[in-house]
């Protein structure tokens, strides 16, 4: 048998660390909610591609002769963005059944006459109304016209030049952060749940003596929050694989260097945030002694996320306002609003850099003290510790 | 040797520990009596590195304990310390390895001990499956499995089984005999006394008496001699010089010999009054003396 050793912080971190994550990655709770964020992400995206899809097709069955109808179907339909399919068909009652099928989505009956009516199943869909009533319009005037006598009629063709030519962006970006942002904050709250637990746990079952006998407080402690850590980071960055895999292949974003980037701020955003809000849970834990207690003393927290994520809502239609703006640099909100105004356009990288710094200075701050409070309170294991009690305690 | 030097602890007000020492010599046990809240576990957790000493300091191998010595030795808390969801196996390998085994060693390690507790068919049970008594020997396979040089037990024996009790106390002994020095408490003051080479009392946060439980007897149980003399008449030993007669009755007479007194005189006086059936130095059980140095002077209730 070899001697034992004097195994080092490292090593004793990356024990701890390593213990964190074989447990956890057993554990039900956990694969569960990873399961279910999974598929939310993915069914969304496939909610999308199939709404996109739905939105833009529109088929119209035109009753009689279809010769003229046709082409100005298709045109007005390229006016408003939709793809318009165009199936003749010989009366009213074939349109009806056709409808009742599902087959069209609106029938056109006596388009060239005098009274033309659109026929639909419940209400007119928007694209098409428009569609319909444009393409009847246009054939109805140029009809009126050449019976005028006026006919080769120019009519100039506006030339359109984009200044962008990758359009508008802003949009799409901001749905994306929107949705990084659902996850993070999601995220942020499990794990940051686990340590919590994972806290107390080490307390209520007193195996934090034993340990404690073994490694100081801050080595325990970086440990957990480090395995639990990585285990959130592969999460998320598991996560932002699927999505961005899945809208490229779906072919839901019009400009894939745009997504990559909103997804790779989210990732780095977790990180800060994670590292802020497990050192804050970990030191709030560790002032009970219990699991039922746990609740009282993380909820303000807890509340803090949720506040920063309705922020970060609400940064997203406007995210140049002040809530928005001050938030932004808030630590602990600042995970959750920046990337959505950087999104959606209402911030700089000098506004990101200044956040990174304060939220950096905040962490920094929090681990100290927060490593204070946990070394204090970890051996207090009656009851509930006082915040003031656990920072006066002799640490050894 | 490791040694207790002059531990002291306050809480507040209150002085749990107030010049704590003892030592214990390499491959001896030590047993550390006390009653409820003498001390007992704080001076353990201060060897531990758990808590701050005050004052005094604990010594191995004439080194102040600090956090590479605290990790050869096998502690054992009192209020028992496991992972409730964590495999036997997983569980002792743990604490193996952040004892400073590497991953293999560590492994094969638990397996042994795990083995020689009986655990073998539990090594993949989660350890809140198990029975009280099965997870104190987890405790114990956690505290064993990195081959320490010294072991601190609190309470090991409390809540185990006469089956246990022996069991363990069976693993202690060998761990002593391969030249382990071995600190316990316990309230089995019997089995203190069958264990242990030397027994410390901790009363009020000092020791009151320390020392091999010969020691004790001879320091601590004052000269009492029990003489049974059937066919004497009351006070045939009152007479006698350095001579107290602590009780009589119908011949059975505890005395207590003053240092002169010559326990050869009082044998001739007892065999002048005719059959003698019983005549030795009595010798106190531990119960017995640490009732005796455990009990609150007189004055200290009145006050």
């Amino acid at each position: 048998m070899t001697a034992p050793r004097t195994p080092g912080s490292g090593e004793l971190v990356r024990l701890v660390a390593g213990r964190e994550i074989s447990t956890r990655i057993r554990d039900k709770t956990f694969l569960i909610s990873s399961g279910v964020i999974l598929l939310v992400v993915l069914g969304a995206m496939v909610f999308q591609a199939v709404v996109a899809s739905r939105a833009n097709n529109v088929t119209v069955a035109v009753v009689g002769d279809a010769s003229t109808l046709k082409p100005a179907l298709v045109a007005q339909g390229h006016v408003v963005g939709a793809d318009v399919t165009v199936r003749t068909l010989a009366d009213e009652a074939a349109a009806r059944r056709a409808l009742a099928a599902g087959d069209v989505d609106g029938a056109l009956l006596d388009g060239t006459g005098s009274s033309p009516r659109l026929l639909v199943e419940r209400s007119p869909d928007s694209t098409l109304t428009a569609t319909v009533k444009g393409a009847v319009s246009q054939v109805a005037v140029g009809r009126q016209l050449a019976a005028a006598g006026i006919d080769g009629l120019h009519v100039p063709e506006v030339g359109v030049t984009a200044i962008d030519p990758g359009g508008d962006p802003t949009g799409e970006r901001t749905g994306i952060a929107v949705i990084g942002i659902i996850v993070l904050y999601t995220l942020l709250i499990l794990i940051s749940q686990f340590v919590a637990q994972g806290v107390v746990e080490e307390k209520s079952t007193r195996v934090v003596e034993l340990l404690l006998s073994t490694m100081k407080p801050w080595q325990l402690l970086a440990g957990k929050v480090i395995g639990l850590g990585l285990l959130g980071l592969a999460q998320i960055v598991a996560i932002a694989v699927v999505g961005v895999t899945g809208a490229l292949v779906f072919d839901l974003v019009s400009l894939p260097g745009q997504l990559i980037g909103t997804v790779l701020s989210v990732v780095a955003w977790f990180v800060l945030g994670y590292a802020f809000y497990a050192s804050l849970f970990a030191a709030a834990a560790s002032l009970v002694s219990r699991q039922e207690d746990l609740a009282g003393v993380i909820t303000p927290m807890s509340m803090v996320l949720v506040v920063g994520f309705f922020v970060a809502l609400q940064a997203a239609s406007n995210p140049t306002g002040s809530l928005a703006t001050i938030t932004s640099f808030m630590p602990g909100l600042s995970p959750l609003v920046m990337p959505v105004r950087v999104a959606a356009g209402g911030a700089g990288w000098l506004d990101v850099v200044l956040a990174v710094v304060i939220q950096l200075v905040a962490i920094a701050l929090v681990v100290r003290l927060g490593g204070r409070i946990y070394a204090g309170a970890l051996l207090r294991t009656s009851g509930k510790t006082k915040l003031r009690e656990a920072l006066r305690a002799d640490r050894v | 040797m490791l040694e207790f030097d002059g531990l002291h602890k306050s809480f507040g007000d209150n002085h749990v520990l107030d010049g704590v020492g003892f030592t214990v010599a390499p491959g001896s046990m030590f047993g550390f009596c006390g009653s409820n809240g003498a001390g007992k576990t704080t001076a353990m957790r201060i060897a531990m590195g758990l808590l701050r000493a005050d004052a005094g300091e604990v010594r191995w191998r004439g080194a102040p304990l600090d956090q590479e010595t605290r990790r050869r030795i096998g502690y054992m808390p009192e209020e028992r310390g496991l992972y409730p969801k964590m495999k036997v196996g997983e569980q002792v390998t743990y604490f193996a390895r952040l004892h400073g085994l590497d991953a293999g060693a560590a492994a094969r390690a638990a397996d042994e001990w795990i083995g020689r507790l009986g655990l073998a068919g539990r090594r993949g049970d989660p350890v809140e499956k198990l029975s009280l008594g099965n997870q104190q020997r987890v405790q114990l396979a956690a505290a064993l499995v990195s081959r320490p040089e010294v072991l601190i037990l609190d309470e090991p024996f409390s809540g185990l089984d006469p089956v246990g009790v022996d069991s363990l106390a069976e693993g202690l002994l060998e761990q002593a005999r391969h030249g382990v020095p071995v600190v316990f408490s316990s309230h089995q003051l019997d089995l203190v006394e069958r264990l242990c080479d030397s027994v410390g009392i901790l009363a009020r946060g000092r020791m009151v008496a320390t020392g091999t439980v010969q020691e004790l007897r001879r320091r601590e149980g004052g000269r009492l001699l029990r003489v049974v003399v059937p066919d004497a008449g009351q006070g045939w030993a009152a007479a006698l010089p350095g001579v107290r007669v602590v009780s009589e009755r119908a011949g059975d007479t505890l005395l207590e010999l003053s240092d002169g007194a010559d326990d050869q005189s009082v044998l001739a006086a007892a065999v002048r009054t005719g059959r003698v059936t019983h005549f030795a130095w009595r010798e106190p059980s531990l119960v017995e003396l640490f009732r005796e140095v455990v009990a609150v002077p007189t004055e200290d209730v009145a006050a």
